[in-house]
């Protein structure tokens, strides 16, 4: 430990790279795992764990699931046909104003941008899912990676000890996996439906932790024979995914909540949601690179109004607490949390007062990491009907999350011969909401 | 000009549609595995590489019959060859897997992976149809006639003509997977501009496959149908808007024959196709005179054509048991790409077509020849040679059904599984078995190109109770079970290993396993474990 501690609190030239550990491939296990135990036992350590909270980026995507409306939230239009009953309130940015359903975010512009202009034209929810998944129209015969699945990649580590791709989504509407597509199972998400800790992660009752232990050390024993005469990716993958199971069994107390204190429990909030904010921001601590909390039922088809008024409160508290929170740690600066659905809500108010699909003109947020906060991008008409300044797509709004986090928006990948860039072509960032 | 500079594009460009003259080829009288053979050995013998040796019996055996059967093969069959000393006892091997119930069960779950891999739901009449051509040897031209223009009225058809319906509703889709599975050719690139990388593909080829689609609907009742006019519209990368023609992808166009049609008529006709669209009770449906999807079979198979379908699926078949295509990616057949080893794929293609497209006879041939048969170990000082080569046997993972299978036979009591018993007993077990697997397959992701393992497979193994409770449980018709009275030691483990990995332990293997064994307390508990880190080793997951 000594020699990892003057390493850590030393020149900058030696210190832990995140990126340093993406370098190498998953032969390179020995090594890496290693250097990677380094880390772990880093946490434990103040100064080494300000030192890697620096460097570790990490994302938080609310996702809205159904479709939020963006009149009830970032994008009031008061006093319009199409605004509904309730107010504009001020925020904490002189110039911007936004729902009154949103009183505590409406104090925390000053971490926040606003994007109004979202025209992503599918209002469909498996497509539009899929759309704002992925940053690009769904392609036959390429199977695209998610957003989760695509920081995992660039941000996470190699032989990562914790999950490096959790997805929340204990609601079932439009509850959609989404996966690692052909980045590869590597990459695919730890996925929680039913229960608030992952599946198999827990050791059977049945089995004592020494031989628990043991038999995995006999595993890799007899496994190693096998594998190290055949140079294969697959095989050595096989293997990388035997290795992370006693380290992911170990994150299980991450998403145990009842191990925070209950002042910070009541900080949150009581509600699924609010619980899961704080399991997020417990997991982005621990390195997790990417986390996403679902909270669905926003599709108003009918009532768009009370069903408005009860989601935001969850979603104004949740969000706000989150971010006070990663502020305290000083985590925000290296999180960067996105809220987002697959569309908006019509400015047409229907029968029902509801709101239908509309994905011409919409809002998201990303707040934290490498974003210039108080930014608002975007403009929609006084009705809200269409945007009438800075459009953007999906694939406009994955350049703007890559560069936010340092990523290079025009880097490739390649399937086979095919070079896929990380966003949809002629996607591009949106400067003006970048720190 | 424009037409000089495009006619130049389609002759240069589309080496995979056209063949070597045959004076090129060595004989067509050849065996297949005596073609393979003579090209692969000619490439190794000019780049100077030596090939792995042959694999030995035990890994033989027991690849042929997970790629063959499906499944392991079990300890009488593998002991069986292993211990034989008939001069072709590899030969009748092949032969009596390939006329064994267990192939058609194992070259049905191929083609259905190829087919309809990532189409959700279950499938029951299409998996029923595959099963029933792969019995009667229906040749590969025949199931894509079924599966593209099968008769609606013919149940058997019918549930071929899945392929269509299940990708009726998006024209890409069915575009493109047609293309790339019967072609290997994924023109999806050139839907929104001409090829980047290669010529051959332009966006007239994409839009032109897809017009033979553009008129294919489903009905209220499910079934497949043809309206009798439309076509795809689209937007040139300058901007102009321009009506696509039918045009395969060798650049053969099809001109449709012009009927005059009244306002009327055609105000009728739609009418109609709203109707059995909407109603579930429509009467039945008019057949336009004119197919667009007859006509793309008709123009696919064409002597001249035809080289794109007999390719692809001799690229498909050949990756299937080789982990590679000769051609790679599968579905990259152009002019950038070209195959490891263009002859061979050629020489093969022609005796697929010349023999009617048989895919049981180039199984045959591919399975019997030396580069199938080779070891997956490299131990050469050199570093592994390139695998477009097949000096080494490659890797392959076993597809989810393959490994569910694998594991419900390896877990299991020896002898509970007798695939030699005659009549029907044995195809009967295998249908169950078919059908207990799918379950736990299910949770497997089915392999394709860079294929990893996730953490959640290795949780899966590590913690659930359904691999304690089902493959570890310590009953009399499982393996722990089977095993448990056995006192001594060392058989316990050298039976587990041959139940499993289909060999005896090695000498370190056998210590490891002892010692290991002698540290538990509980030897039940100890013995779950040991079989535990065998059932979850890689040479259990991977075919090699």
């Amino acid at each position: 430990m000594a020699h990892a501690n003057s390493s850590f609190c030393g020149s900058s030239d030696h210190g832990v790279s995140r990126r340093g550990f993406l370098g190498r491939t998953v032969f390179a296990g020995a090594t890496a795992f290693a250097a990677n135990m380094r880390v772990m036992d880093a946490l434990k350590n103040p100064c080494l764990a300000a030192e890697l909270k620096r460097q570790q980026k990490s994302v938080i995507l609310l996702w809205l699931g159904g479709g939020a409306s963006q009149f009830e939230t970032w994008d009031p239009k008061p006093g319009r046909l199409t605004g509904g009953p309730f107010r504009a309130i001020s925020t904490d940015i002189p110039s911007v104003q936004i729902s009154e359903l949103m009183p505590k975010m409406a104090q925390r512009l000053k971490t926040t941008a606003i994007i109004r202009s979202l025209n992503t034209r599918n209002a469909d929810h498996g497509g539009g899912t899929r759309l704002m998944e992925t940053g690009r129209a769904m392609e036959q015969a390429v199977d695209y990676p998610d957003l989760g699945a695509l920081i995992a990649r660039e941000l996470g580590r190699a032989d990562s000890q914790v999950p490096d791709y959790v997805s929340m989504y204990s609601e079932t509407e439009g509850r959609h996996k989404g996966g690692a597509g052909f980045l590869g199972a590597r990459y695919a998400p730890t996925f929680l439906t039913e229960s608030m800790i992952p599946p198999n992660i827990r050791r059977p009752d049945s089995m004592s932790e020494i031989d628990h232990q043991e038999r995995a050390d006999l595993q890799k024993l007899l496994a190693k024979r096998f594998a190290d005469k055949r140079y294969d990716p697959s095989v050595a993958s096989h293997g990388m995914a035997y290795e992370r199971v006693r380290g992911i069994m170990a994150s299980e107390k991450l998403f145990d909540i009842n191990m925070e204190p209950q002042s910070a429990r009541d900080f949150y909030g009581p509600t699924q949601f609010q619980e899961q904010c704080l399991i997020g921001r417990r997991l982005v601590e621990a390195g997790v690179p990417f986390v996403k909390v679902a909270r669905a039922w926003w599709d108003s088809h009918g009532q768009n109004f009370e069903t408005h008024l009860e989601l935001c409160a969850d979603l104004d508290q949740g969000m706000s607490a989150l971010l006070d929170d990663l502020q305290q740690r000083g985590l925000l600066e290296s999180t960067l949390v996105i809220t987002l659905a697959e569309f908006g809500r019509t400015p047409h108010i229907n029968a029902s007062l509801g709101r239908d699909h509309f994905a011409s003109a919409w809002s998201c947020t990303l707040s934290g990491c490498g974003i210039k906060g108080g930014a608002v991008y975007g403009k929609t008409d006084e009705d809200g009907h269409k945007v009438v300044d800075g459009e953007m797509k999906s694939g406009d709004l994955f350049a703007t999350i890559f560069e936010a986090l340092g990523i290079d928006h025009n880097k490739e990948y390649y399937v086979g011969a095919r070079p896929i860039p990380i966003v949809d072509f002629g996607a591009k960032p949106a400067m003006e909401v970048l720190a | 000009m424009n037409l000089v500079r495009d006619l130049l594009t389609l002759s240069v460009g589309l080496a995979f549609a056209t063949r070597l003259h045959a004076a090129d080829l060595i004989a067509p009288e050849l065996q297949i595995e005596q073609a393979v053979d003579h090209y692969v050995q000619s490439h190794l013998t000019e780049r100077q590489v030596h090939p792995a040796p042959p694999a030995d019996d035990g890994a033989l055996v027991r690849r042929t019959v997970l790629d063959l059967q499906g499944r392991i093969p079990t300890i009488a069959e593998a002991k069986k060859y292993i211990e034989s000393t008939e001069p072709d006892k590899r030969l009748k091997l092949v032969d009596g897997l390939l006329a064994s119930p267990d192939f058609a069960y194992q070259f049905r779950n191929q083609l259905d992976d190829l087919l309809m891999s990532g189409q959700k739901g279950n499938h029951n009449e299409w998996r029923e149809y595959l099963l029933k051509a792969v019995r009667q040897n229906r040749t590969w031209d025949q199931m894509f006639r079924d599966m593209l223009i099968g008769n609606e009225d013919d149940p058997e058809t019918k549930a071929a003509t899945t392929f269509v319906r299940v990708r009726a509703k998006e024209l890409d889709e069915l575009t493109n997977e047609t293309s790339t599975i019967f072609f290997g050719v994924n023109v999806s690139c050139a839907k929104c501009h001409d090829h980047p990388l290669v010529d051959d593909w332009k966006q007239d080829h994409y839009y032109g496959l897809a017009s033979f689609f553009q008129r294919t609907y489903v009905t209220k009742k499910n079934l497949v149908a043809e309206k009798f006019a439309g076509e795809v519209k689209f937007k040139t990368t300058k901007g102009e808007d321009k009506v696509a023609r039918l045009m395969f992808l060798t650049g053969t166009i099809v001109d449709e024959p012009v009927v005059e049609v009244s306002a009327d008529e055609r105000k009728q006709r739609d009418e109609e196709v709203k109707k059995q669209m909407q109603d579930d009770k429509a009467g039945p449906i008019t057949k336009p005179p004119f197919s667009p999807r007859a006509k793309l079979v008709e123009i696919a198979l064409q002597s001249g054509n035809d080289q794109l379908f007999a390719k692809a699926i001799v690229n498909r078949v050949w990756a299937m048991f080789l982990g590679r295509g000769l051609v790679h990616p599968l579905d990259q057949m152009h002019s950038a790409n070209s195959a490891s080893h263009p002859e061979l794929l050629d020489w093969l293609a022609r005796d697929l077509i010349s023999h009617k497209y048989d895919l049981q006879r180039l199984v045959r041939g591919i399975v019997l020849s030396q580069a199938y048969a080779r070891s997956s170990e490299w131990s050469g000082s050199t570093a592994s040679p390139s695998a477009d080569l097949f000096a080494v046997a490659l890797i392959r993972p076993l597809t989810p059904r393959q490994y569910s299978m694998s594991l419900r036979m390896a877990s299991a009591a020896p002898e509970t599984y007798k695939p030699e018993s005659t009549g029907d007993e044995w195809q009967k077990r295998r249908d169950e078995l078919e059908r207990n697997c799918e379950g736990f397959a299910h949770q497997f992701e089915q392999p394709g190109e860079n294929f990893q393992v996730g953490v959640d497979e290795a949780l899966l193994f590590s913690n659930s109770s359904q691999v304690a409770d089902d493959y570890l449980r310590d009953s009399s018709d499982r393996l722990i079970g089977a095993i448990r009275p056995e006192t001594d030691k060392s058989k316990q483990i050298t039976a587990a290993y041959w139940a499993i990995l289909t060999r005896p332990p090695s000498g370190e293997e056998l210590a490891a396993c002892e010692q290991f064994l002698d540290k538990r307390a509980e030897p039940v508990a100890g013995l779950r474990q040991m079989v535990w880190a065998l059932l979850t080793s890689p040479e259990l997951r991977f075919n090699h």
